[in-house]
């Protein structure tokens, strides 16, 4: 019954010795699939990595940027992935924060979803250079050839935003990993058990790292919420600080954001749903889990619209020649189909499927997510090309198209971020399994005596054998 | 990177759950002076933390969050200084903008003023576990297959026989002796 | 006083002929592109010449603007360059910096007049027109930006010939490669900071006019408008 659902989704109605065992049979246990799919993504992914260093030796011509639309795929990407980062900050910080119990199970996909989308994301600022091996000049290091990082230029900021950020969440994401890695380690036997040892860091569970690591969690989701909202404000500003007709907007660092949170949950309920499939995790992974980052992404959702309308009404009401141009292209001319894809993946197909409670169930919102993704994909690329091909003099307007370069790049990228997740899950439970359990919070002694007989969540352990024998 | 070891002689119990452990504790506590104990030698160890009462959670302290915010202040004047100092000392003139531009400055300085929190957050804990330590220690695996670990990490060996006999009574499942000496 | 350059392009005089095309590519070792490429807008002109049509049949004229880096005082291709190759330098050129330019092309992006130019690959001159390149001028690589200079190695020659024979610049020593070779003479390059000079008197001549003026960049081509169109109410 749905008497209470968030209580539903927190309480381990099952042994906790089961607990341990489902989550860390990936880990132990490989089977002849996984060795097909990671072979698999990475027959997929390398073209890619071919095509890249086709183009650092032909050079950027072989790409479809041109004058004037300078940036195209490999922007829209990058914007695309920092969004997709995003993720796993609202989830596993907020939620931390408000103390939402039900994100427990959730938390490490997302966070692992945050890294790595960050550290592909980051890789697309250097496959865009037109000089892409001499990247490392955006980083302040003392020189004997007067070079330095313009600290005034937005691509600075990118720089230090996402450095920053990526530091922040490879710490949320591996400081509990932790205490799950000293269990694989106390499992584990041969080489295993020794590199586990070493990840382990000799933690051993004492109420002083207990207290340490939790407290430690406390302050980064303090500290992680406003660098994540720094990041894509700042990655917003790549275009807002350009007189670009329609991107010289003081919208962008809001609308981006949101756009980011929006695509980063979608991301997360697909990689939620593949992973509970593939992992048998049926019983963690359930569906109010869903239902509630269903409700979430609705919230999104419409908060998305909103600032879609804002941003066009304000530019239509203001009539500039040089932004009406952009305004029509993308609404009416040559942009329209792409246009009207995107406000159905993001609004008119989700919207119905996530407001309604009896379509709000797992395959409802994954088939929403879905279609968010591809319409926030449009949404980056839709932002990023038809104001460079109207700029303020007619003369000079153009067009771009894709050429077979970028859009391998593309598809191998995918491929990468599929792979690096895949070996994560490998090598890391992909659910939390102290944090399922949850801290065993304060409670008078006589009824923890009284329930101790009766709920057995509260033991930690019953009288099956251990997997040690 | 050598690891020495500091000589133990160690007892302890696994508990089955929180009540029989915290029983077990407190009954360790109360007859400390009998057993000539040093309150800091009795241990506890479990799969999750015991915020419980009766476990002592409630009197750690760490310095922790007062850490993070004066990192985040050392990151806000590296940040000022990296852009003000340098831009000055090399002045490239871009836009018509000032030198030292104090918006572009400002974000700079958030974030290394973030960054700051973070490396401080990230030491301090490293510092405040005194992880990683791949000392031998008293430690036994079965905490990770869900018993609590209560026992102590000191003792006389006159009185092993009775902490012994405390812990079993308390509800161990098992005692056990721990030593690297 | 500093140099602060500037350009003057009487469109009234401006028949359109490109030779200022011509010899910007001669001068500056621009690269040409094949059919392909240009059909994509990959044309590396750092002068163009703009042709538009006024009026219906019979009654057509053709007006000719030839749109070269503005040089702009407040240039929004400046602070956007995340390695200072773009900056202000201090006779008031938009310098560009090719052994500092990464690619980003975020000062292409942002140049309202779309005036700046990106290599897109490795520039090559069949023999033997590799001997015609100029030898004050640096090819550029691939990934590397350029844009009109105001032919900045020959106000360098000039200045240093003026300064080993002790004196000081004179107005219209320092012609760039565009204002030589004008037929009609439309193009007239000087000093603004100098009041008497040519430059300075058309600036400030009834019918100057910048690009773009809304979006605020400051730029110094200042271009004298049609007498005719002038005229018109």
């Amino acid at each position: 019954m749905a008497m209470n659902d968030a209580a539903q989704a927190n309480v381990i109605d099952f042994a906790p010795e089961k607990i341990r065992k489902d989550l860390l049979l990936p880990v132990f246990h490989t089977s002849r699939r996984y060795y097909a799919l990671v072979i698999a993504l990475v027959a997929l992914g390398l073209p890619g990595m071919a095509v890249y260093l086709y183009q650092i030796t032909e050079g950027m011509g072989v790409a479809g940027i041109t004058r004037p639309v300078f940036w195209g795929f490999y922007i829209t990407n990058f914007v695309f992935w920092i969004g997709i980062s995003h993720a796993g900050t609202l989830i596993s910080a907020i939620l931390r924060l408000v103390n939402a119990t039900w994100r427990r199970p959730v938390t490490r996909c997302a966070e692992a979803i945050t890294v790595f989308a960050l550290a592909i994301g980051a890789q697309y600022p250097i496959i865009h250079l037109g000089r892409a091996w001499l990247f490392f000049w955006l980083i302040p290091y003392p020189s004997e050839r007067g070079i330095w990082p313009n600290f005034r230029s937005p691509l600075v900021w990118d720089f230090f935003a996402i450095s920053t950020y990526l530091t922040g969440s490879l710490t949320f994401l591996l400081l509990p990993i932790i205490p799950d890695w000293a269990m694989v380690r106390d499992r584990a036997t041969g080489l295993r058990q020794r590199i586990y040892t070493v990840l382990a860091l000799g933690w051993r569970g004492t109420p002083r790292e207990w207290h340490r690591l939790e407290v430690a969690m406390r302050i980064m989701a303090v500290i992680i919420l406003p660098v994540a909202v720094s990041v894509h404000t700042i990655v917003s500003w790549d275009f807002a600080m350009a007189p670009v007709p329609m991107w010289h907007s003081t919208v962008f660092g809001p609308y981006f954001v949101a756009g980011a949170i929006f695509s980063g949950i979608a991301a997360l309920i697909i990689v939620m749903a593949l992973v509970r499939k593939a992992l048998h995790l049926e019983e963690y992974l359930k569906p109010v889990h869903f239902d509630n980052l269903g409700k979430l992404l609705l919230v999104m959702s419409l908060l998305w619209i909103y600032f879609i309308f804002a941003e066009r009404l304000t530019v239509w009401y203001g009539n500039q020649p040089a932004e009406m141009a952009a305004f029509w292209s993308i609404q009416r001319g040559r942009f329209a189909v792409l246009f009207w894809t995107m406000i159905s993946c993001n609004f008119l197909i989700p919207f119905p499927i996530l407001a309604i409670k009896k379509l709000r169930t797992i395959a409802g919102t994954v088939i929403a997510s879905s279609t968010i993704v591809v319409g926030m994909w449009l949404e980056r690329f839709l932002i990023v090309v038809p104001p460079l091909e109207h700029k303020y003099l007619p003369y000079d307007w153009g067009s771009y198209s894709p050429t077979w370069v970028e859009i391998t790049i593309t598809f191998g990228t995918f491929m990468g971020m599929i792979l690096l997740y895949v070996l994560f899950a490998k090598f890391v439970p992909i659910i939390s399994i102290w944090e399922l359990k949850g801290p065993q919070h304060s409670q008078p002694i006589a009824e923890a005596a009284a329930n101790a007989t009766v709920n057995p969540a509260i033991r930690l352990d019953n009288t099956l054998p251990s997997t040690n024998g | 990177m050598v690891w020495v070891n500091e000589p133990m002689n160690a007892i302890y119990g696994l508990f089955p759950d929180t009540n029989s452990a915290r029983r077990a504790l407190m009954a360790l506590r109360g007859a400390s002076s009998r057993f000539h104990l040093n309150p800091k030698a009795i241990v506890v160890m479990s799969s999750v933390p015991l915020e419980e009462e009766g476990f002592g959670w409630e009197e750690e302290r760490t310095m922790m969050p007062w850490l993070a915010p004066l990192g985040a202040l050392a990151g806000g004047a590296v940040g000022y200084a990296l852009s003000a100092f340098t831009q000055r000392s090399y002045p490239l003139p871009t836009g018509g903008m000032p030198i030292v531009a104090m918006w572009p400055t400002g974000i700079i300085m958030y974030e290394l003023t973030m960054l700051g929190a973070i490396v401080t957050t990230i030491v301090a804990f490293v510092i405040a576990t005194g992880l990683p330590n791949y000392k031998k220690r008293l430690y036994d695996p079965e905490v990770t297959n869900g018993k609590i670990l209560v026992g102590v990490s000191e003792l006389d060996s006159d009185c092993r026989a009775e902490v012994e006999q405390l812990l079993y009574q308390d509800g161990a499942e098992q005692v056990k002796e721990f030593s690297n000496g | 006083m500093a140099h602060r350059w500037g350009m003057a392009i009487d469109l009234d005089r401006c028949t359109g002929c490109e030779a200022c095309v011509a010899a910007c590519h001669a001068e500056n070792n621009i690269a040409t592109v094949n059919a392909d490429q240009a059909a994509k807008g990959r044309t590396m002109h750092w002068i163009h010449v703009e042709r538009y049509w006024e009026g219906e049949f019979p009654n057509i004229r053709a007006r000719f603007q030839p749109v070269l880096c503005q040089q702009c005082d407040a240039a929004p291709c400046e602070p956007v360059c995340p390695t200072y190759a773009s900056y202000h330098n201090p006779e008031g050129l938009n310098a560009q910096v090719y052994n500092r330019c990464i690619g980003t092309r975020y000062c292409a992006n942002a140049c309202p007049y779309s005036v700046r130019y990106f290599n897109w690959f490795n520039p090559a001159w069949d023999k033997p027109l590799q001997l015609q390149l100029n030898p004050d001028v640096s090819v550029r690589e691939v990934g590397v930006m350029e844009k009109c200079t105001f032919c900045n190695q020959r106000i360098l020659a000039a200045e240093i010939k003026a300064k080993a024979e002790n004196r000081e610049l004179q107005d219209g020593e320092v012609k760039p490669a565009c204002v030589q070779s004008c037929p009609p003479t439309a193009m007239v390059f000087g000093d603004l900071n100098d009041a008497n000079s040519q430059v300075s008197r058309m600036a400030g001549s009834v019918r100057a006019t910048i690009l773009l003026e809304e979006v605020g960049t400051l730029p110094k081509v200042i271009y004298l408008e049609r007498e005719s169109s002038h005229g018109n109410e």
